[in-house]
């Protein structure tokens, strides 16, 4: 479904990603997991066609190479990044709404999806998001993304700073998005117990390389990475 | 006070019209367009050359004029504000000089001395002891018209919300699939035909002549600094205010009218750098 091959990211003359692989299925929920400055963010907003890339993005056969960041939206790629980028002035409705802004003809659909998975949403519907919570954003944020009706969704670190009882909240959003709506996800996480509880597999990217990859169960197994990102 | 109240009010809505072209483009593009004046000084001309000189129907002048006024705005973003995207200072810099070489044009087409535009609807009604032309009561009502349109275009479309988007969050933008580059435009467009439309009014208020756009620009500035970048109510409500002082002042004496309108920006830089209203997004 995802297909990324040998995939460079350049800021300026520094490299940050070096020949990145990775594959998705359709309907998988995939974790990309990493340390700080290691590169997970800049592998998504390539995706997005945000940064300088050599190398090739494929979405269900489709190549996403070269096009713009607002055509790659328009291809069914949903972004949930790891500040969230909301319009802090606007409402948490209008936030939606301009998530919607490629899929106009699906708004009182994915409205109610959006409301049904994050009920607070509807009732903090005319809150400013300047004004919301961390968790509260990160809702936001998820749901202006799926307000693009995307068939892949990309969530950037969707645990950081928020309290365990969010984070699982998350993760049941997440899965009920795999089971019920048939989309895949990529997950870019730190914490990778919560990735692992997720994920069916894993690649872990280190300073800008996929390092290893396997299932979810074969890497909870290998010691040194259970030592590198488990703390135990 | 009735005739304050009343040339206040006239005043005010076309000080807002014009500074509304001025701060979106600063909210959406981040450009301190200080070529603004230059849409104002096409669209008087533009009115002048299609009414006056070729004798089309006034309103006809006004919408040329608006229509030009929205080219030159795209022109100016495709071939110039793109092109040195993220270098504000040479923008502003090569804007202003084009300003002036517009300026210049004007002169060669149409000579330095000032002209009367003739009212776009011909006219006087006398309240209390002053004169009110109806010119310049239209001029209000469609500077008015044309505010709240843009209020809802922005608040309720999608072009609109993107536009907000734009100047919120860029990267939030693009995320949400908006191609920057085409808000860009509309908005650019959009400023153009504001800028344009209140130089026809506002040379149609005072005179038209080459160097009637510094006023103005003046203006705009003033009001943005203290309403606050981006705020279409702040936009509004401080146009009124400046308009208001500019009426009361030159009623009482007319050589200060512009001193207090800088007496207040330099206060409101001192006292509230970001403006009374204060954020750099349209809202
Ligand atoms: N805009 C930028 N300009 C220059 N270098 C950048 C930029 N963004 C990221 N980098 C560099 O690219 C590398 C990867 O950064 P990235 O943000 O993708 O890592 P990350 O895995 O998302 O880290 P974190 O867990 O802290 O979010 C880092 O070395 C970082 O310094
Ligand atoms: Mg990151």
């Amino acid at each position: 479904m995802l297909e990324i091959q040998g995939l460079s990211a350049f800021y300026g003359r520094a490299q940050a990603l070096f020949d990145v692989s990775l594959r998705a299925e359709k309907g998988e929920i995939i974790a990309v997991i990493g340390a700080n400055g290691a590169g997970k963010s800049t592998l998504f907003d390539s995706v997005l066609g945000l940064t300088k890339t050599t190398g090739a993005v494929r979405l269900e056969g489709q190549d996403l190479t070269g096009q713009g960041s607002s055509e790659i939206v328009r291809r069914g790629v949903g972004y949930a990044p790891e500040r969230f980028n909301l319009f802090p002035y606007m409402t948490v409705r209008d936030n939606l709404l301009v998530g919607a802004y490629t899929a106009r003809g699906d708004i009182e659909t994915n409205l109610e999806m959006v409301h049904a998975l994050f009920p607070r949403l509807a009732e903090r519907a005319g809150q400013e998001t300047s004004t919301q919570s961390g968790g509260e954003r990160q809702m936001v944020s998820l749901g202006r993304a799926l307000m693009g009706s995307p068939r892949l969704l990309l969530v950037d670190e969707p645990t950081i700073g928020l309290a365990p009882k969010v984070c699982d909240e998350i993760a049941v959003v997440l899965r009920r998005l795999r089971d019920e709506f048939g989309l895949t996800v990529v997950i870019a996480e730190q914490n990778a117990n919560f990735a692992l509880s997720l994920a069916s597999r894993v690649y872990v990217l280190e300073s800008g390389r996929i390092t290893a990859e396997g299932t979810a169960e074969s890497l909870a197994k290998d010691e040194a990475l259970a030592a590198a990102y488990f703390g135990h | 006070m009735l005739q304050i109240l009343i040339q206040g009010l006239l005043l005010s809505g076309l000080y807002a019209l014009i500074a509304m072209g001025f701060t979106l483009i600063f909210s959406v593009g981040r450009v301190l367009n200080l070529a603004y004046g230059a849409y104002l000084l096409i669209g008087g001309y533009a009115y002048f050359y299609f009414s006056q000189q070729l004798g089309l129907p006034k309103i006809a002048g006004v919408m040329l004029a608006g229509v030009l006024g929205c080219v030159l705005g795209l022109l100016k973003y495709q071939l110039l504000v793109k092109r040195v995207q993220g270098v504000h200072s040479a923008v502003e810099i090569a804007t202003l000089i084009l300003a002036v070489v517009l300026q210049s044009a004007v002169v060669l087409i149409f000579g330095d001395s000032s002209k009367i535009l003739l009212p776009i609807v011909p006219g006087v009604e006398r309240v209390a002891s002053a004169a009110i032309p109806y010119s310049n009561l239209v001029a209000t009502i469609i500077s008015w018209a044309i505010l709240i349109g843009l209020y809802f275009f922005v608040r309720l479309t999608h072009t609109g919300r993107a536009m907000q988007a734009v100047s919120m969050d860029a990267k939030g933008a693009a995320i949400s699939g908006i191609d920057a580059n085409r808000i860009n435009m509309i908005t650019w467009g959009i400023s153009g035909t504001l800028g344009a439309i209140g130089g026809v009014f506002f040379a149609s208020y005072t005179q038209l002549y080459p160097g009637m756009w510094v006023a103005p620009l003046i203006i705009a500035v003033a009001v943005v600094i203290v309403g606050g970048i981006g705020s279409i109510i702040g936009t509004l409500v401080v146009a009124h205010i400046v308009g208001f002082m500019e009426i009361i002042v030159s009623s009482w004496n007319p050589e200060l009218r512009g001193v207090f309108t800088m007496l207040l920006i330099i206060l409101v830089l001192v006292l509230r750098p970001r403006g009374l209203f204060g954020r750099e997004e349209i809202h």
